[in-house]
């Protein structure tokens, strides 16, 4: 049943992990553990509870994968929904989503692009997040919001203090640069 | 609408940002427009790209093994061979048509549910637990069970839906008594044999509805008794207080 899996496609790799071959599901492990426990870490603030979130997400993947539709997105897009989906479901159920929040606030800003960031990522993640330090500060900070704290535009809205119809269209004119990134490493 | 107003909804829909109201008129447009489906994929993998403005960390090394040791014990995913088996089961008599009283029981409280959605009007995570359960309405290995009130509450009782291939669940109560502020419900499942293994921790709103989804667990798939006690708000590792739901033993 075991593949050599290292050089595959991710959505060769994804068919086989829905086949059952436990050692994709290990090199899927490996190509995605940094991404997915970041996300998860980022969402959550909890170490502890990101890396039960981490094993939660590969199990459904490896139950799940068979449900992955190339031609309705990329696998990268299939792994990382899982694992915000998840982890935003603990977050609710944790009920402390304004604690986490106001923490998250007080954080300092993040510095993107930074190098020592750069050396422990992907190429392609190198890429990402330098086009994400180039958007607008405003742009950024109400995608953060909606994406690690799944806020809707409302209560971003009312948590920035700024029209309902500024934050519609920041939300709308950052995601359209991000496609653009997207398609400009297609072509 | 025109069709500009709808693709200026679809990055807010994409990253799950959208308002309850704005997800119901675009959604009933997406199940007719191609197009904006089709949009509707690239901003997804747009959206997730947001993913790399995470702080990179990386997971404890037990992390791995641990993932490894689960995946080993569950075994290769099910195929959807258990389709049939499930289908040949509900062709006998008289439990087809208790299964059809129980769907359409089913059906009734989710209405329930969703006439007190209608009257709050912003609860997100309601509708996506609603949604979740009409996918799971419609997979074709979908096993229900019925659980009733023990003397404790004798005017509760309640459906678990469960997908047997996903072990995804969707448990809808009724009339359950709203606990004391220090507790809440909790769910056990407890396959053969074996000690009771927890659940989700939900409370109940007023009229004692509550709509949770969850996963069973592996070992539960294969049959075993659902229980719901009263536990302290927390939660606890295995039932201490009085079973209020319970469904019937196999």
């Amino acid at each position: 049943m075991q593949a050599e899996t290292s050089k595959i496609s991710d959505n060769e790799l994804l068919k086989a992990i829905a086949r059952g071959d436990e050692g994709a599901l290990a090199d899927c492990y490996d190509r995605y553990r940094l991404i997915l426990f970041s996300l998860i870490l980022r969402i959550l603030h909890d170490r502890h509870e990101a890396e039960d979130v981490l094993q939660e997400v590969f199990l459904q993947v490896w139950r799940r994968a068979r449900d992955f539709d190339e031609s309705r997105g990329r696998a990268f897009t299939w792994l990382v929904t899982i694992a915000r989906s998840r982890a935003l479901d603990r977050l609710r159920a944790s009920g402390s989503r304004a604690r986490l929040a106001t923490e998250a606030e007080q954080e300092p800003r993040e510095s993107m692009g930074d190098a020592a960031e750069d050396a422990v990522r992907s190429e392609a993640g190198v890429i990402v997040r330098r086009a994400l330090a180039e958007l607008p500060e405003e742009q950024r900070r109400t995608l953060f919001m909606a994406y690690f704290e799944g806020l809707t535009q409302t209560e971003i809205a009312g948590r920035l203090g700024d029209p309902l119809g500024t934050v519609k269209t920041r939300m709308r004119s950052g995601l359209i640069k991000l496609r653009e990134l997207l398609r400009d490493q297609r072509s | 609408m025109s069709h500009t107003d709808y693709q200026e909804l679809l990055p807010g829909y994409a990253i799950d940002a959208l308002d309850p109201t704005d997800v119901q008129v675009l959604e009933a447009h997406l199940a007719t427009c191609g197009e904006c489906s089709v949009e509707l994929n690239d901003l997804r993998d747009a959206t997730s790209l947001l993913a790399h403005g995470a702080t990179a960390a990386a997971p404890g090394d037990h992390v791995r093994a641990q993932v490894l040791a689960k995946v080993r014990a569950e075994g290769a995913p099910s195929h959807p061979a258990q389709v049939v088996q499930m289908s040949q089961r509900a062709k006998t008599g008289w439990p087809n048509l208790l299964r059809l009283a129980a769907a359409i029981a089913f059906v009734a409280l989710l209405a329930g549910v969703i006439v007190l959605w209608r009257e709050r009007q912003r609860d997100r995570d309601l509708m996506a637990r609603q949604q979740e359960a009409l996918a799971l309405l419609n997979s074709s290995a979908a096993t229900m069970i019925q659980l009733t009130g023990t003397q404790t509450a004798p005017g509760a009782r309640a459906t678990l839906v469960f997908d047997k291939q996903s072990g995804r669940a969707v448990l809808m109560t009724e009339g359950l008594p709203t606990p004391s502020a220090d507790k809440a419900y909790e769910v056990w499942f407890i396959p053969k044999g074996r000690s009771p293994m927890p659940g989700k921790v939900f409370s109940v709103d007023s009229s004692g509805h509550a709509m949770i989804s969850d996963y069973m667990p592996p070992e539960a798939l294969q049959g075993a008794v659902i229980a719901i006690t009263v536990e302290p708000k927390s939660g606890s590792a295995a039932p201490t207080g009085a079973i209020y739901l319970a469904s019937p033993s196999s």
